[in-house]
């Protein structure tokens, strides 16, 4: 049984694989029916699943391929020219087995499917004369399908079931001989009819596109009416192609290996932590440079840190590599879907696909199909016109469709256009005015731009009638929701009676992101580096406030601004400084301008969820480790625009009301607090005893990351600091820089009590805000009653 | 002397005899202060115990969700059960500790006030959570009974 799903499980693989190849092989084989290749090609699918499936025992699926197999068999020896006509049935037949491998993919059985009204039509196909009428109403029961499989003149297969070995090889040879023959025949009436034709679509194509390199070209045409055998037009393209499709096929022939998904992405998340571990090691290099200045090992520790940074990054790209898929495997099902298409509205629709090898991250691939498939039946439905519309506003009457895929930087672009009759602004406008989607003041302030983007409104169709090919108002706001939920934007472009183009601009890999990390009071964040358009520095009075909301100007533009701490509800401990700076978002055509404290730089970051506990948090997309080996969250920035409009604008503001905390009343010596910061036990103990007289509390702290974190810890309000100047970790000048950031601490005296004489000394205590600077040695009395002058001491406690 | 050494054999070996014989029925938990009651926690739920951690702060969730922090790669969130309990937040100081519990894939520390100790409790001593309680989302699994001490079994 183990081996009989493992055989299974292959014929599956394999199946859809060669299915996936099928759809497009056979639109292309109705413009090019009497193309050999294509057609043998198409046989061997029907031909290799027929025969793998009556080895499986899948008796529904064999009855179907085989008579498939039959229909396409007299197609390759010329018995029958495929018609539009019976390529729907040929088609019908596909989707048919794949719906039978999906069943069997399932639940290992076949059936359940009714296959016995398309067989009876395959059969009429084979039957002969290629038209095929509606069949009756009722499917065709299964007894007299089986009868009609025996009328079905087989000739070939009975013949050979009574000769004997010799007579099989002769005839295998005569019948070679002949089709030979028959190929030459063709080929050579083809070429002349190749000759005559003048107007060649596809050469113009190539003319006209030549920044983009047309890697695969599936010109074709449909028409809506059955049409008799195909003319020649198409025949010098596909006398090229078939030419030029071998050669390729053998070029590209590579040796692959089947992976499991699940180890490549258990290879990507350890590449991820190879990255986080890289961002830390050259984090600490950096420290480690600056305490060990000039040491010999430094180089060799640099030399380490650039190699596996360099390594680490090669291995992410190739990692990288191997979960990327050409997007041709999305654009594959296209050319069948305009056929399709184009049939049931009575439209011509020309697809031509540029691009198909660029690759993209498999999970990006599997996300862009859908909203892909809803934008190219838009634009079949809504986007082009019917023939006789375009023909009076002389255009061509088929109407095309370009899909083209292309890097651009760290994204890759994916451009639908269309020659339809454009997204007319106004119609857009009072549609969604009619709806409620928008209000009357917002549609008047619209830029055209902004009102492409109505479409994507949830609840808006603009369709007058609704086809069961689009128009149900559902759709588009799914495809900006698919786009966006791959970090992905969309651009839309359109002229009335021109056409409509779509850009969606994804990334390349969902895991892996460059971002910008800003400052916030003492919290970083990340922001995805894609979205951010740039960076200015601006003084506070460059901030105007218009209804509310603050803004700034922009060169010509007007820019909405927003604080990130008010959106992040976070606490303004510290004092912000003259400067601000904004990070301006762009996504699509919205801008929108994120004032931060500080720009903090440019880092690789790899993208953690932050669990099932914690998911959906308005405003964070995620979180990833810092080099330091904190956690930063990563800024959503599709929220974030939204929040923008509902959060209270107290940009720049200033809080002093912090201030106020350190004045309040003192009714008793201890209400006094003073913290002494030294390294050396004995200096702190001399300080103390000097001080405990006075009967104020004191705190002690070790060096000056101790004496921060006190501070910040907040259970004291201290009325001064001592503060030795030698110290390691954090030495008392930077300590002095660190407090004078925070509000509460502004005016805080802090004291130096050092050894250091020198008048530079001095002069960087007073810069870094120290307010006295006592040398050492000193006595017990003259530290206390400095003490006593700045933390206003009451005399009377004095006893 | 041989008496107290006979004395100290027999309590041993009545022990193992008594553990050896309801096995099955221990439950081994592990015990904590919040506030002032003691709670417990089933030691199996229990990923690690370690002492505090610089988190970092998230916007927009409850009070009691202090923030997340990196564990050996993983972002893990970080609940104070001081105020998940309603009572005022406090200060972390030595005894602080954050316990890792794993539920399945759902991962997250809890702050606690002090760690007490290993609990064995033998299943027929634990009751059934008090009928106040037995709201929609308590934690509460079940009251412990010991000697004289009452421990109630959260369940995250």
């Amino acid at each position: 049984m183990d081996e009989f799903q493992e055989i299974l499980q292959d014929f599956l693989v394999e199946s859809f694989e060669l299915i996936e190849q099928l759809d497009q092989d056979l639109v292309e084989l109705e413009t090019r029916p009497d193309d050999l290749e294509l057609l043998n090609r198409i046989f061997r699918v029907a031909h290799t699943v027929k025969g793998a499936s009556s080895f499986l025992n899948f008796d529904v699926l064999t009855h179907l391929t085989h008579h498939m197999e039959d229909v396409l068999n007299r197609a390759r020896h010329g018995e029958l020219v495929i018609s539009p006509d019976i390529m729907d049935v040929i088609l019908e037949s596909i989707d048919l087995m794949k719906s039978l491998l999906h069943i069997i993919r399932d639940t290992s059985e076949d059936g359940g499917v009714d296959v016995s009204a398309c067989v009876a039509r395959l059969d009429k196909c084979v039957g002969g004369s290629g038209v095929v009428e509606t069949p009756i109403a009722q499917a065709a029961p299964k007894v007299e399908v089986k009868e009609v499989v025996e009328k079905a003149p087989d000739v070939d297969a009975l013949d050979y079931e009574n000769m004997d070995a010799d007579e099989l090889e002769a005839e295998i040879e005569r019948l070679l001989k002949q089709r030979q023959a028959e190929d030459k025949a063709k080929r050579e009436s083809r070429k002349g009819e190749g000759e005559n034709d003048t107007s060649s679509d596809s050469d113009n194509y190539f003319e006209e596109e030549d920044e983009f390199e047309p890697v695969i070209k599936v010109p074709m045409t449909v028409t809506p009416a059955s049409k008799p055998a195909p003319t020649g037009s198409n025949s010098d393209d596909s006398e090229d192609a078939r030419a030029a499709a071998p050669a390729k096929k053998a070029q590209t022939v590579e040796q692959t290996i089947r992976v499991d998904v699940k180890r490549l992405d258990h290879l990507m998340n350890l590449i991820g932590e190879l990255v986080l571990a890289k961002n830390r090691l050259i984090k600490i290099n950096v420290d480690v440079e600056e305490r060990y200045e000039g040491e010999g090992f430094l180089e060799e520790l640099n030399q380490v840190v650039s190699i596996v940074s360099l390594v680490t990054t090669d291995l992410q790209i190739a990692v990288m590599k191997t979960r990327m898929l050409p997007i041709g495997k999305v654009f594959n099902k296209f050319p069948r879907m305009i056929r399709d298409l184009s049939r049931e509205l009575n439209k011509k629709i020309e697809l031509e696909i540029y691009g198909e090898d660029t690759e993209l991250d498999k999970s990006i691939v599997e996300e862009i199909g859908d909203p892909l498939v809803h934008i190219i039946r838009n634009s079949c439905d809504h986007g082009i016109e019917i023939p006789k519309i375009r023909a009076e506003q002389g255009k061509n009457e088929t109407g095309t469709i370009k899909l083209k895929a292309y890097n651009e930087g760290n994204q890759i672009v994916i451009q639908i256009d269309d020659d339809g009759k454009g997204l007319d602004v106004e119609m857009l406008k009072r549609k969604s005015l009619e709806k409620g989607l928008i209000t009357q003041k917002e549609s008047e302030n619209m830029s055209d731009k902004e009102a492409f983007t109505l479409i994507f409104k949830p609840g808006f169709s603009t369709a007058a009638t609704v086809t069961n090919v689009s128009g149900r108002g559902v759709g588009m706001d799914v495809v900006k929701t698919n786009i966006e939920k791959v970090n992905g934007i969309i651009d839309i472009d359109s002229e009335i009676g021109v056409g409509t183009s779509m850009k969606l601009k994804i990334p390349l890999t969902l895991a892996i992101i460059q971002a910008l990390l800003v400052g916030v009071q003492e919290e970083h964040y990340a922001i995805p580096l894609a979205s951010v358009l740039e960076t200015v520095r601006i003084s506070k009075d460059e901030v105007y406030t218009v209804e509310g909301r603050s803004v700034m100007r922009l060169r010509e533009d007007v820019l909405p601004l927003v604080h990130i701490g008010d959106i992040f509800e976070v606490e303004r401990i510290l004092d912000s400084s003259e400067y601000a700076y904004v990070v301006v978002l762009g996504l699509g055509t919205s801008k929108l301008g994120l004032i931060v404290d500080t720009l903090v730089g440019q880092e690789e970051i790899v993208i953690k969820s932050l669990g099932e506990f914690l998911k959906g948090i308005e405003g964070i997309a995620g979180a990833t480790i810092r080099g330091d080996g904190g956690v930063t969250l990563i800024v959503d920035v599709i929220a974030i625009m939204d929040m923008s409009k509902r959060v209270k604008a107290s940009a720049l503001k200033d809080t002093t009301s912090d201030a106020a905390m350190l004045t309040r009343e003192k009714t008793k010596p201890s209400d006094y607090a003073v913290m002494i910061v030294d390294d050396s036990k004995t200096d702190r103990t001399i300080m103390r005893k000097a001080l405990e007289p006075l009967g104020v509390t004191l705190v002690e702290a070790g060096d000056g990351q101790e004496a921060l974190s006190i501070l910040k810890q907040g259970d004291y309000n201290f009325d001064a600091m001592l503060v030795d100047i030698e110290m390691p970790r954090m030495d008392g000048y930077s300590l002095a820089i660190e407090i004078k950031k925070y509000n509460r601490y502004k005016n805080l005296p802090l004291i130096a009590v050092t050894s250091r004489t020198g008048k530079s000394d001095r002069m960087r205590g007073v810069e870094s805000g120290m307010v006295e600077y006592i040398t050492k040695p000193y006595s017990a009395d003259y530290l206390s009653s400095v003490v006593q002058r700045n933390i206003n001491f009451r005399s009377e406690f004095l006893r | 002397m041989s008496d107290k050494l006979k004395q100290v054999i027999n309590k041993q070996r009545k022990h193992e005899e008594d553990s050896s014989k309801h096995s099955e029925d221990i439950v081994q938990l592990v015990g904590f202060v919040i506030g002032d009651e003691e709670y417990a926690v089933p030691i199996l739920a229990i990923q690690e115990i370690i002492k505090p951690f610089p988190w970092t702060r998230v916007p927009q969730v409850p009070k009691y969700v202090v923030g997340v922090f990196n564990m050996r790669g993983a972002v893990i969130p970080l609940i104070d059960l001081r105020l998940k309990f309603g009572l005022s937040p406090k200060k972390h100081n030595e005894e602080t500790r954050f316990i890792v519990m794993r539920h399945g894939d759902d991962i997250a520390g809890f702050v606690i006030d002090r760690l007490t100790m290993a609990i064995r409790i033998n299943k027929s001593k634990i009751g059934p959570a008090p009928e106040t309680a037995n709201g929609d989302d308590t934690a509460i699994d079940g009251v412990g009974k010991q000697e004289d001490r009452i421990i109630t079994i959260l369940n995250f």
